[in-house]
């Protein structure tokens, strides 16, 4: 007890490893626990160096945790004596030839391999999609400087063009010798040789028939707005239509002539569009054709 | 070459390979470098009885190494230990445990190690 008080160091490090000691030993299994106290304090004391002494400490909390791991399947004996025989294997499970270590390095090796199999094969193919194109070695040309024309003289002169008209007299064909140039022929009469039009025809007028609303047209009276019911509004909107022969709009009606009311416009504009198919087409001599026509619409409160 | 011999071979092949080494059906101890140190060390003197801090003298093993192989080999049945016998108040300092290679253990190691072709003879 002398000795280590005189080992003592100004950190007390006697009295750490003692307790990382005793703490480690009871970290052990009971059967082990007192005897393996005894004898790591017994081999401590064969250590001179403070820090070694440390160091041994720390490397028996390290050992009792690989003890409590690994004595649970065996049996060790607590206090063997030299004819003990404590032949317990110490198993460590379905492991086959390898220790868990190894297993585990194995696992996490192959994991790594998964790992960048899946990165190289995963980017094998954005890297083939973005390969540029092979470079191609090609001779240029060389490029002619480009001629500019020169610049335009700052004060342009006219000229005075001066164009040449040969007299008419000069243009007039020469006279040809009827009787003596044998290329001549002389025609007695156009008579009989310019065709004959026909008879200009009286014109034709065409018997033209409006149409207008037919069978089954919307009444006025359901599109009468309520608003305009309250107060009392009136007024006649015309409304441009365009129908097909059979009677359906072609287009869009639009307001021609406004009633002075919006709601009343508006309102004429629903009853045209409601009208679609009901219409009476615009007939040509009896046939009916697409036309465009105005609609009037007129609302009126009933006396 | 018997049927031993083969284990033997195949068991230590794997000890080559695999740092960890390899259970024998026959050697339930896990063959390892340090183990294989420790072995060395009581293979010096067969009959000697060493304490923990002697075999770390002798292989270099930190504590937290060599007491789980100690308590391994001693399981296993190739080592023994005992408290050394003497008087802690005449001599001054606590009682040692003292450990000592068996016949069986020493059979073993000798195996093992004649596999390594160290010729250690039994």
């Amino acid at each position: 007890m002398s000795q280590r008080n005189e080992r003592s160091t100004p950190l007390d490090l006697e009295g750490m490893t003692a307790w990382l000691i005793h703490h480690a030993s009871r970290r052990a299994p009971d059967s082990l626990s007192s005897r393996l106290e005894e004898e790591w304090l017994a081999d401590l004391a064969s250590r001179s160096s403070a820090w070694s002494r440390l160091r041994f400490a720390m490397g028996c909390c390290w050992a009792s945790l690989v003890i409590v791991s690994e004595v649970p399947r065996s049996r060790v004996p607590a206090a063997s004596s030299a004819g003990a025989r404590g032949i317990i294997a110490l198993a460590d499970g379905p492991w086959g030839y390898f220790s868990k270590r190894s297993g585990t390095l194995f696992l996490v090796a192959g994991l790594h391999a998964a790992l960048f199999y899946g990165l190289i094969t995963t980017l094998s193919h954005t890297r083939g999609s973005a390969k540029p194109p092979d470079l191609q070695n090609q001779v240029l040309k060389p490029v002619p400087p480009e001629t500019l024309p020169p610049p335009l003289p700052r004060e342009l002169k006219l000229k005075a063009w001066v164009i040449d008209v040969q007299k008419l007299v000069d243009r007039v064909p020469p006279k040809v010798d009827v009787e003596k140039d044998p290329t001549v022929r002389v025609v007695d009469s156009l008579e009989g040789q310019v065709p004959q039009l026909p008879p200009e025809a009286p014109p034709h007028r065409v018997r033209r028939v409006a149409g207008g609303p037919g069978a089954g047209f919307p009444d006025t009276a359901d599109f009468y707005p309520t608003l305009s019911l309250r107060l009392e509004e009136e007024g006649l909107s015309t409304v441009q239509v365009c129908v097909d022969p059979q009677g359906k709009l072609l287009a869009d009606p639009t307001v021609v002539t406004s009633s002075g009311k919006a709601r009343l416009d508006e309102a004429a504009l629903r009853l045209a569009r409601a009208g679609s198919g009901h219409y009476r087409s615009t007939t040509e001599d009896g046939l009916p054709v697409s036309s465009c026509y105005p609609l009037g619409v007129r609302f009126q409160l009933k006396k | 070459m018997t049927r031993a011999n083969l284990d033997l071979h195949w068991s230590n092949d794997l000890c080559r390979l695999a740092t960890m080494g390899k259970k024998d059906k026959d050697t339930p101890v896990r063959m390892s470098l340090q183990t294989l140190r420790v072995l060395e060390a009581f293979l010096e003197n067969p009959t000697a009885q060493l304490a923990g801090a002697e075999v770390h003298q002798r292989c270099g093993i930190a504590s937290g190494t060599l007491y789980p192989i100690l308590i391994r080999l001693e399981s296993a049945g190739w080592l023994v230990s005992q408290w050394e016998a003497i008087d802690p108040s005449s001599l001054g300092r606590p009682r040692r445990r003292l450990y000592r290679l068996t016949s069986t253990g020493l059979r073993r190691a000798s195996e093992v190690f004649a596999s390594f072709n160290r010729g250690v003879l039994a």
